[in-house]
């Protein structure tokens, strides 16, 4: 195992030049308490002062102060409130609508460095389509000894229903949510891919609006990157694999109004200009086609953007017990008589088992060196790994291999002894669903909290596109925010908020962002 | 013009293509495939976004106008607040939650009380609230067919109307509020009529509109049938009682400029029976609502009973029925309007999809 990939990969990288622009006049800062160290900080340099390409906005937080930027950021909640942008959460089996939360201090990160991510994350996409398309047909990345043939038959993502199916392009994941983090030296890194139903990106383009509406004078004094530019995107990426000619009929499929983001759905059907189904409104016929009831009898349906786990497509393959999903749906797809967006199976290879093997992905089936860095992993099946893992347990991260949403995950550093003990007892159990990562000192951006603006963790979820036409990845992402002091949870499931992100043309150091492409 | 949403819709059904199909197997794509449709569950939610809207806004001007009517008459000679719950339709709810728990059946129904129970009361579910949360709930499952602002604009009358309620507790802030849902709703309407193509899913809204909008006209009128029982006898207040009529309909002002007479019994019921051009008479509503339902397909039947009920409006003996046996009309068309809901119903909502063949249009 190969966990000196980072050290090595780093050793080669300057550290980010911190010159501030020519032309900056000092100016008093508008939070002369801040201090984000250890941690690195979007906007703030070590010295407490603005990052070159954060000074406008510093210069005009220290103009507003603090009463105004209150006030502004009260606007933005009533407008959040208003537009009814709302996410649900569960307690106690009950869901509650929450307006989203939604930090209005923006954050920036330099073009440079986004377009090296931007490679990056259309490298490490690509790969992983071809390793996907690689489980379901001759394995050679298992005959190869790259990955063990454990991590795929053995995966609990592996749909054998899927063995043999060839979708348009051989692309499996056409849109991949990903989860980047920057550590204490403001290196970027994937925490995570999301190859199944990843969401977000509503939130995205919605936190763009409200900034627009609320710091409208700001985009005077920037060029910034637009996000809207993804709907059409979509829109072409979805028709792109219609198995029919002519202008596809395209739905979004949602588990129904009471799923956590029914809200994006709805909004991503409304933007689209397609309509919003739930497994209810479709039905398979003997000719293996898909129709849609409406009011004008049964229409056929060409692509399907399923906002439905696997597990629950098709009752006939599946969960028998599932309502939410189509009975013969799968029998339609693998005819190639509809296409699901993301196919079915792609869940293989966003496992943080198979996350830990990515780099190793992208040189077989690419011939390239990976753009991006990935966290070292280790995997508990591995009985060195696991003693060493069990040794350092309160230095670690543990993670299960195959949940999201931040469920389950135990950050050492911050467990009771009991937690970890737990945590050990849970490892030796089954070894073979947990992973275990150093703790990264997650970064930081100004955040508004109570009567402060003070540093918080945040994370990075951009959104990737990939048609057999080519890909797209959206200018920035969604920032989420763990809104507790010294919380590295960012998951709005569990208390997170979230930022307008923006991409700046900004000279920085582009090396932070990863390896030459 | 402003309290009528929609005009017809233009062009006429397209009848299913049958020259598009299949050529030795090979799917020959069908230019008329648009790729755009409208789900039968998404019909029905802007269909009853649009009753729940209509009923909304048509119970918070029946109160308003009673409101200001009481205050016009004398104590004693006043009707009390009994009416507003006939109206509704909700006097045996009322009782239940009310009058059984308080053990005075007999006496009047308090004004606190029935306004309560008619803006926002538990066990009422067309009070003036739950329309507009059931407005709500039908519109946030229909967003993706309907403009953006229309949503926005009802989730906002929906989160105003629940923050001041308190304010609806005096009668002076009860016209403020009242106000509020009436402009609220105005204000949807005006988006949807400005910025929401005339598509299938705005017929569906429309239809849903002028059927409750009818319904709604049919049960003012019944009640009021009451205060018609004194043939010749010159009540001194016969007048505002029928400009209260007119009033709560928003028809004072169109009835003034359509008709000669002053409001009495027959010229009010001609008006808001069969006029055609007033909105919120039951002719014209059912006219509108004929018209959406010609630019809709499988749509006969629906058009059929529309065109009943239109019959049994205009051949309504006004004259005849202000001596009596109004209440019995009022009830015929009440079934009338009853039969079209259910048409719709059972063509667009419920259908079995039993013998429901793709059409060639389809393919």
């Amino acid at each position: 195992m190969d966990l000196t990939h980072r050290s090595a990969t780093l050793g080669a990288v300057e550290h980010p030049s911190q010159t501030a622009a020519p032309e900056a006049a000092p100016t008093a800062p508008p939070w002369p308490t801040y201090d984000p160290s250890p941690f690195y900080d979007d906007l703030v340099g070590p010295d407490g002062t603005a990052r070159p390409w954060a000074e406008a906005l510093w210069h005009h937080f220290a103009e507003l102060g603090p009463e105004a930027l209150a006030e502004r950021q009260v606007a933005a909640d009533r407008e959040i409130r208003a537009l009814g942008v709302t996410f649900t959460v569960y307690d106690g089996g009950v869901g509650v609508d929450r307006p989203w939360p939604f930090d209005i201090i923006p954050r920036v990160i330099p073009r440079d460095q986004w377009q090296v991510i931007e490679a990056g994350l259309v490298q490490r996409l690509a790969a992983l389509n071809l390793f996907v398309d690689d489980c379901y047909h001759d394995q050679r990345a298992v005959s190869a000894g790259v990955v063990p043939a454990d991590l795929v038959s053995g995966s609990p993502n592996f749909r054998r229903e899927c063995v043999g199916v060839d979708p348009p392009g051989g692309i499996w994941a056409h849109i991949c949510g990903s989860d980047l983090i920057r550590d204490d030296e403001g290196f970027w890194y994937v925490l995570e891919d999301n190859l199944r139903v990843p969401s977000g990106v509503s939130y995205l383009l919605e936190n763009r609006m409200v900034t627009k509406h609320i710091f409208p004078e700001m985009f005077r004094h920037y060029s910034i990157e637009p996000v809207d530019p993804y709907v059409g995107r979509l829109a072409s990426t979805l028709a792109s694999v219609s198995p029919s000619t002519g202008d596809p009929t395209i739905v979004v499929l949602t588990p129904g109004v009471f799923n956590s983001a029914y809200f994006e759905h709805a909004f991503l059907a409304q933007q689209l200009g397609v309509e919003l189904v739930e497994g209810g409104d479709l039905v398979v016929l003997d000719d293996d086609c898909v129709y849609a009831r409406t009011i004008d009898g049964l229409e056929r349906v060409d692509v399907i953007y399923r906002r439905v786990d696997d597990l629950f497509l098709d009752p006939e393959v599946f969960r028998p017990d599932s309502l939410l999903g189509v009975p013969g749906l799968m029998r339609a797809w693998k005819a190639g008589r509809v296409a699901l967006v993301n196919a079915p199976g792609a869940g293989i290879a966003d496992d943080k088992k198979v996350y830990s093997y990515v780099p190793d992905i992208i040189r077989f089936y690419l011939e390239e060196e990976p753009i991006l860095w990935t966290i070292p992993t280790y995997r508990c099946s591995d009985p060195e790994a696991r003693a060493r893992v069990l040794d350092e347990l309160a230095d670690l991260v543990v993670k299960p291999a195959n949940e999201s949403g931040g469920y389950g995950v135990l950050v050492g550093s911050q467990a009771s002894p009991d937690e970890l003990a737990a945590a050990a007892r849970a490892i030796e159990d089954e070894p073979n669903r947990w992973v275990a990562q150093p703790i990264i000192k997650l970064s930081t951006a100004p955040t508004l909290c109570a009567d402060e603006v003070a540093p918080r963790h945040v994370d990075l979820r951009p959104f990737t596109l990939m048609g057999p036409d080519g890909a797209y990845v959206t200018r920035g992402g969604l920032t989420r925010v763990a809104r507790r002091e010294g919380s590295l949870v960012v998951n709005s499931s569990q208390g997170g908020g979230s930022k307008d992100t923006w991409v700046v043309d900004s000279p920085s150091d582009a090396s932070l962002a990863g390896g030459p492409a | 013009m402003t309290a009528d949403l929609l005009g017809a819709p233009g062009g006429s059904t397209e009848s299913p293509g049958a020259d598009a199909g299949e050529v030795d197997g090979i799917a020959v794509p069908d230019e008329e495939r648009s790729g755009t449709m409208l789900l039968a569950r998404m019909a029905e939610a802007v269909y009853w976004a649009g009753r729940h809207l209509e009923r909304a806004e048509g119970t918070a001007r029946i109160v308003q106008v009673h409101t200001d009517a009481h205050v016009d008459l004398p104590v004693g000679e006043d009707v009390g607040w009994e009416p507003l719950l006939a109206i509704a339709g909700v006097d045996s709810e009322f009782a239940e939650r009310y009058q059984a728990a308080s053990g005075t059946e007999d006496a009047r129904a308090a004004e606190e009380d029935v306004i309560e129970f008619l803006l926002h009361g538990a066990g009422n579910d067309s009070s003036i609230l739950a329309s507009l949360t059931a407005a709500r709930e039908n519109l946030r499952t229909a967003r993706p067919v309907v403009p953006r602002e229309a949503w926005e604009a009802c989730n906002n009358l929906w989160l105003s109307s629940n923050d001041l309620l308190e304010e609806a507790h005096t009668r002076e802030g009860r016209v403020r509020w009242l106000r509020r849902v009436i402009a609220g709703c105005q204000c949807i309407h005006g988006i949807l009529l400005g910025t929401m193509s005339r598509d299938e899913a705005m017929s569906f809204l429309a239809l849903g509109q002028n059927i409750e909008r009818a319904d709604l006209t049919t049960r003012v009128l019944d009640v009021r049938s009451d205060s018609l029982h004194a043939p010749g006898a010159d009540d001194p207040y016969d007048v505002v009682h029928w400009m209260a009529v007119l009033r709560s309909l928003a028809a004072y002002q169109p009835f003034r400029r359509a008709m000669p007479a002053r409001p009495q019994g027959g010229s009010t019921l001609r008006f808001l029976l069969q006029d055609d051009r007033f909105p919120r008479a039951v002719g014209a509503c059912l006219t509108e609502a004929r018209a959406q339902l010609k630019a809709l397909p499988h749509s006969e039947r629906a058009q059929d009973a529309c065109q009943e009920a239109s019959m049994v409006v205009a051949s309504a003996p006004v004259a005849r029925l202000t001596v009596g046996g109004l209440s019995e009309f009022l009830e015929d068309v009440e079934l009338a309007l009853g039969e079209i809901h259910q048409r719709v119903d059972e063509t667009y909502f419920r259908p079995s999809f039993v013998g429901w063949e793709p059409t060639a249009a389809a393919r």
